[in-house]
């Protein structure tokens, strides 16, 4: 497509980049038919190649954003099942995550807007601020009906009326292999995850161990910086990011490590993108590395657990129906589209998936708080396409995806590993033995 | 007036002051009457290309069928669509043309899987009620350029424009046929029997139910292609309709191919007395409306949506329809019972209006076949 | 490309309009700032571009026939959209038009596996058809190559193709009825689930009208039955006139392949380069498919590849399982956008008679060569229809216009070799002045008539089809009339 900024203009990096991206889309349309927004909406301008040309206006003609360009870009999920579908490879992601980044600089946005998102970067990257939030909106859910704001209605309904105790497993430690060791991991404990649901992580540490990995919870790692990334927040987010940097450079150059274990796919996302959003920093070498060796926890279970590896327990996966649930910064984010699935089977499962596996249940980070409204279409025609199929068990590997969904389905949802943790010989997964069957509205975690 | 050359006849309809009544070989008066001088274009004849490698042929409109079929034999192709021969049907003498094949969009049982003559149609020269001669459309499979006239002028029974030339696509004769036979249905067990074989993957070529007629009621389904693939499909077809009767094979090549032929022309109803209707609705509709009917000078072909039927002199069939979404042709009556129900079905008030805007833009003076098709 | 002068006195009314437009659509469906039209200011062909007067998305035939009396009671010009995938400019505005999308209106209305139909409402997706029937192992055939994304609506107006028309026809093969709604709002309907419409075929004259003529909001499809399997064989060849004489020959054999597709050596090497699909260098590749049983299609594959080895074929691959088909498959695929990553491409999309191919693609070459821009072709070989993309550089003052230069020597060639200007994208804008090299003035008056019957104000999808110089002398005279 043709672009018209002038020399000038290209000599910053980040324009220099979003010029590349822009003149690689032939604008042929094929994003809007794997776009959920496009799907529910109907509209050009709530399509990926309506907002790439917005994004293109605003940003040739230097334009101070304006409320309708604004509105249209904070409508898009960042679900980048656009990614997946370009026949052309335009990297959708980064001139995305440019424009959010200009219109924080150049946008004042409405109070309530701002407090929403100042109150959201404050507490969810920070697991202790986060727990006492939820305790405090699971005593204010009565009131819920009384929020005049939908999105604040939306924060108070999402809370879980379980909130589990700290799991002492996330504290920095190095836990030592159950099998003979044949790798050093870093496993990366999250932020919001491990105060909404401890299962996750525990299992992941149980797992990996099991199969012969030496698990480090590595000092001073905290949030991947994504969910403040997303918002445009640039200096926050590579204020956290810089952290992980640190921390797991630091394990690399020390101990060694193998693989930087990621078990929330969201995050994965982001750690993996870590080298091109440090490339013009001072930590880029580090980043790059760090990023190099960032994965999803299904690519290093797939190393772990060849096809018939003996850890697999036979007896009770057989009569097991799970519907996996591909969230989108998975399969289109990663492109991990078969791993899970894969390890599922293997471990005896029958596995389904729904229709229009593609497109997002509308979590997408804190997408499900900031546009409600779309988000809760999409959540209806995730759940209705997932229960269509009958299963018992619904896994996932975003916890975003399980809040969401399990918000809405009386089927248990988990996490892929604490399925394949049983498997293996670990416990059964809490949610699928949750006392009895809980309202509809709460996500049975635990 | 028998025009040479498409430059006497664009000349002959310019100098024309009453209306013409356009014909080819004259073997199918299909429509209203027309009362006006005769146009034929018999002597507008040949094969102008014919290209097997590209699957086209290029003809002028009086070329006779039976010179084109020759020409497609010779390389072991054919017209697809099956053109219907009208001459036993409508007690017609002469060599249908290829020109009235197309002004009547004439199809035949493949209709169902290869399209109809329309669907085969690549591009016509024609000569507008104002002597212009104009063309459409051209000899490639796959032209998009422009309006699609050529759909427009195909089944126009010559009342848009006099066809001078067709081009058309053609397509591979097959090796072998053969024809499954289920018997004793009553209709809408015979279109449940004929939707299941065209739902099926084993490419079913032409569908069509005889009620029982004296030798008892029978159900058609046409298998083609190579003769491995032939058997193999029958065999998969006999046994995923077993549950509907007993079935019975023509496994010979010739005498399947003599079954098809008789329903192409309707042969059944050529010496039977009574006005003919050629009745066009969705299968399952045709079921119904064929029960409702009740009676057994009856031929279904095109899977039930094609419905061929004789009635009592003077029937209003469309009335019998009663609404059913679809069309009715009245084929054969004398010219009284013509004026009465008239010949082919109305249109909505909107299409209505399309049409005659249509006619009056191609043929501004009303001299092309005028009130045939009503 | 030039575009008519807009209409001062529809621009000057536009909050009016708007207004109107608003009192019979939700909010939500009317765009008309600035800011937002300019996303509805081109298709897939992104070189010529103009913001619309306003856009609409109406989500019912009941609204869109409310918007188009508006906009005939104003004399707006209305401009149908489906999806905007258009490669031919089919859906570009001009300045003082209204856009009308059916995005919206997306639902299957009712499935019919008895009798063997679809009716759709028109903005739903190609594929999202098949989608639709396919757990009862049916399809819709007609499958261009942007099928996942593009509208019925936009496959009706450009009566599309695809790399399976060979053996099941195109759009109009596999239409029956619709809902039709004329420029003044009345609604009405054409076909139904019947084979044949009664009366004049106006069916077949309203598929392949580009929009001119009517705005199709529902749909009646054929649907088929999914073939037992499918399987491809992949040829290479030193010789592009041995290709074609290769393809000819299994044509004339009796066979009937579901596909054939061609590429030549540019194009061979472009999308080797960006999705490694394993193809053999060389100046001609073929892909041949066929359907059936698997007896079936070994026997058809074994009678293709008996023909292939009579022309010294330098590369013969049968596929023997799915893996192995994907992946014959895959570069093809992937074609347009390996071109998308070497620079800014035009895609054409001219019919030739299959016999002209090896001089057609020696002309090509040469005039590529003159005019300094790189052509790789990829095309459905089995019906002629070429697919000659034209690498340019948008970035690059003068680029285009001589891309667009090369481009109409190349669709003179396709007519004077006996074919035409498009085979299945449309004449939309980028070609309609060309439209004088296929046609004789009479030709295009004859064709102008039919639209002055469906449209006589020459309102509906304006500048597109016919020659500007002729359409905007209609409409001069049309507004004159008034």
């Amino acid at each position: 497509m043709q672009t018209t900024f002038t020399p000038e203009q290209l000599t910053d990096p980040g324009i220099q980049r979003s010029n590349e991206i822009l003149r690689t889309c032939v604008h042929c349309g094929f994003c809007t038919a794997t776009c959920p927004t496009y799907q529910v909406l109907g509209d050009e301008l709530d399509s990926p190649r309506g907002r790439i040309y917005l994004i293109k206006d605003m940003l040739e003609n230097e334009r101070t954003p304006d409320e309708k360009t604004v509105k249209h870009i904070d409508r898009c999920l960042s679900c980048l099942a656009c990614m997946s579908t370009c026949p052309s490879g335009v990297h959708y992601m980064h001139l995305v995550d440019h424009a959010r980044e200009y219109i924080e600089q150049k946008y004042k946005r409405s109070w309530s807007d701002r407090a929403l998102r100042w109150i959201l970067a404050q507490i969810l990257p920070y697991p202790t601020r986060f727990r006492l939030a939820l305790l405090g909106a699971k005593a204010g859910r009565p009131f819920a009906f009384l929020m005049p704001d939908a999105r604040l209605k939306a924060m108070l309904e999402m809370a879980p009326k379980t909130i589990p105790p700290v799991s002492r497993n996330d504290d920095p430690q190095t836990f030592t292999p159950e099998a003979p060791k044949k790798m050093r991991v870093t496993l990366m404990t999250g932020c919001a995850q491990k105060a909404l649901n401890t299962d996750i992580n525990d299992a992941t540490i149980r797992l990996l161990r099991r199969l012969g990995a030496e698990v480090v919870v590595a000092e001073g790692a905290g949030c991947c910086g994504a969910l403040t990334h997303h918002m445009g927040k640039t200096k926050e987010s590579h204020a956290t990011a810089a952290k992980n940097i640190k921390a797991w450079h630091k394990e690399m150059e020390g101990e060694g490590l193998d693989a930087i274990v990621i078990n929330t796919s969201g995050c994965g996302t982001t750690v993996k993108d870590y080298g091109h959003m440090f490339r013009n920093e001072p930590l880029a070498k580090e980043a790059a590395a760090v990023a190099g060796i960032a994965k999803d926890i299904s690519e290093v279970l797939i190393e772990l657990l060849p096809k018939g590896a003996p850890e697999f327990k036979s007896g009770g996966t057989e009569t097991l129906t799970v519907a996996y649930h591909a969230a989108c910064s998975l399969q289109h984010g990663q492109q991990i589209k078969t791993y899970p699935k894969d390890l599922l089977k293997r471990a005896g499962f029958k596995v389904v998936e729904p229709a229009d596996s593609h497109l997002c249940c509308g979590s997408a980070g804190t997408y499900n708080l900031m546009q409600p409204e779309i988000s809760k279409q999409l959540k209806k025609r995730k759940v209705d396409t997932l229960e269509a199929k009958n299963p018992d068990i619904i896994a996932a590997g975003n916890i975003g995806c399980m809040m969401q969904i399990g918000g809405a389905t009386e089927i248990p949802i988990m996490h892929t590993v604490e399925l394949l943790d049983w498997a293996t010989g670990g416990p059964q997964p809490p949610a699928m033995t949750a006392e009895g069957k809980r309202a509809p509205e709460v996500p049975i975690l635990r | 007036m028998t025009p040479r050359t498409e430059t006497e006849l664009a000349e002959a309809i310019a100098s024309a002051k009453a209306p013409l009544r356009i014909i080819g070989g004259g073997t199918r008066p299909i429509g209203m009457p027309v009362a006006g001088e005769v146009v034929s274009t018999s002597a507008l004849s040949g094969v102008e290309l014919y290209e097997p490698g590209a699957l086209t042929i290029v003809a002028k409109a009086g070329t006779p069928i039976a010179e084109i079929e020759t020409a497609l034999d010779a390389e072991n192709q054919r017209l697809a669509f099956e053109p219907m021969d009208h001459r036993g049907l409508l007690g017609t003498t002469g060599d249908p043309t290829i020109g009235g094949v197309v002004a009547a969009n004439v199809s035949g049982p493949r209709r169902i899987q290869a399209g109809a003559c329309r669907d085969h149609m690549l591009g016509v020269r024609f000569v507008d009620g104002a002597g212009t001669i104009l063309k459409n459309g051209g000899r490639v499979m796959k032209n998009v350029t422009g309006y699609d006239l050529v759909k427009l002028l195909t089944g126009s029974y010559g009342t848009l424009g006099v066809l001078s030339e067709v081009s058309l696509k053609v397509l591979p004769k097959t090796d072998t046929q053969a024809t499954l036979m289920i018997h004793g249905l009553d209709y809408p067990q015979a279109v449940k029997a004929m939707s299941a074989a065209l739902g099926s993957p084993y490419e079913v070529s032409a569908a069509a139910h005889m009620p029982d007629m004296g030798q008892g009621a029978m159900t058609m389904l046409r298998i083609e292609g190579f003769e491995k693939s032939v058997a193999y499909r029958t065999d998969q077809l006999k046994a995923e309709l077993a549950a509907f009767g007993e079935i019975s094979v023509e496994a010979d090549p010739v005498k399947s191919a003599k079954i098809w032929t008789a329903s192409r022309d309707v042969a059944g109803f050529h010496k039977v007395e009574g006005d003919v209707w050629r009745i066009s609705v969705k299968p399952t509709d045709g079921a119904t409306l064929a029960t409702k009917l009740g009676t057994d000078k009856l031929f279904m072909d095109w899977g039930g949506g094609l419905i061929w039927v004789v009635l009592p002199k003077g029937t209003d069939l469309r009335a019998k329809m009663n609404g059913t979404p679809g069309h009715a042709t009245l084929m054969r009556a004398d010219e009284p019972t013509r004026a009465t129900l008239g010949t082919f079905h109305p249109e909505l008030a909107p299409i209505a209006k399309i049409s005659a805007g249509l006619r009056a833009k191609f043929d501004p003076r009303g001299i092309l076949n005028p009130g045939l098709m009503a | 490309m030039e575009m008519p002068a807009p209409n001062a006195t529809i621009l000057s009314k536009k909050a009016k309009i708007v207004e109107r437009l608003q009192s019979v659509l939700p909010k939500d469906a009317v765009i008309y700032d600035e800011a937002e039209t300019r996303a509805y200011e081109c298709d897939g062909l992104s070189a010529y571009r103009c913001p619309p007067l306003a856009a609409v998305l109406p989500a019912s035939t009941e609204e869109v026939s409310a918007v188009l009396k508006i906009c005939h009671e104003e004399g707006v010009p209305v401009v149908p959209r489906g999806s905007g995938t258009s490669l031919a400019g089919g859906a570009l505005p001009t300045a003082d038009s209204v856009i009308l999308g059916v995005a919206r209106l997306n639902d299957v209305i009712e499935t019919d596996y008895e009798n063997r139909v679809i009716k759709v409402q028109t903005g739903r997706t190609n594929l999202s058809v098949t989608g639709a029937v396919e757990e009862e192992d049916f399809f819709y055939a007609p499958d261009p190559s942007s099928q996942l994304a593009c509208a019925i609506a936009g496959n009706i107006a450009m009566n599309s193709g695809g790399a399976h028309c060979l053996k099941y026809g195109v759009t109009t093969n596999n239409l029956l009825g619709v809902t039709l709604v004329m420029m003044d709002g009345t609604i009405t309907e054409l076909g139904g689930a019947h084979m044949d419409a009664g009366g004049l075929d106006l069916l077949g004259l309203i598929c392949g009208s580009e929009g001119q003529l009517g705005v199709v909001t529902e749909a009646t499809l054929r649907i088929l039955r999914k073939p037992e399997g499918a399987r491809p064989v992949l040829m290479g060849f030193d010789d592009n006139e041995v290709a074609g004489a290769c393809v000819a020959d299994i044509i004339k054999a009796g066979v009937l392949p579901v596909a054939i597709e061609f590429m030549d050596r540019p194009c061979i090497e472009a999308t080797e380069a960006f999705a490694g699909a394993g193809y053999p260098m060389c100046e001609a590749l073929l892909i041949v498919e066929v359907e059936g049983s698997d007896a079936e299609i070994d026997e058809q594959l074994g009678l293709i590849m008996q023909i292939a080895r009579k022309h010294n074929p330098v590369e013969l691959r049968e596929s023997k399982s799915a893996e192995e088909s994907a992946k014959i498959w895959l570069g093809r695929k992937s074609a347009f956008g390996a071109m998308g990553q070497i620079n800014d491409y035009m895609c054409l999309d001219g019919t030739i008679p299959v016999s002209s191919l090896p001089y057609v693609l020696k002309r090509i070459s040469e005039m590529s060569k003159d005019y300094g821009l790189d052509v790789a072709n990829v095309f459905h070989a089995g019906d002629g229809n070429m697919h000659p993309l034209i690498l340019f550089d948008a970035n690059k003052p003068g680029d285009l216009e001589l891309c667009e230069a090369l481009g109409a020597d190349i669709l003179r060639l396709c007519v004077e070799v006996g074919g035409c200007l498009t085979g299945e994208h449309g004449v939309g804008i980028e070609k309609r002045d060309l439209m004088v090299d296929q046609f004789a003035p009479a030709d295009l008056e004859n064709q102008m008539a039919v639209k002055d019957v469906f449209d006589p104000q020459w309102l509906l999808n304006p500048a597109k089809v016919f020659p500007l110089e002729a359409s905007e002398a209609r409409r001069a005279m049309a507004l004159a009339a008034e």
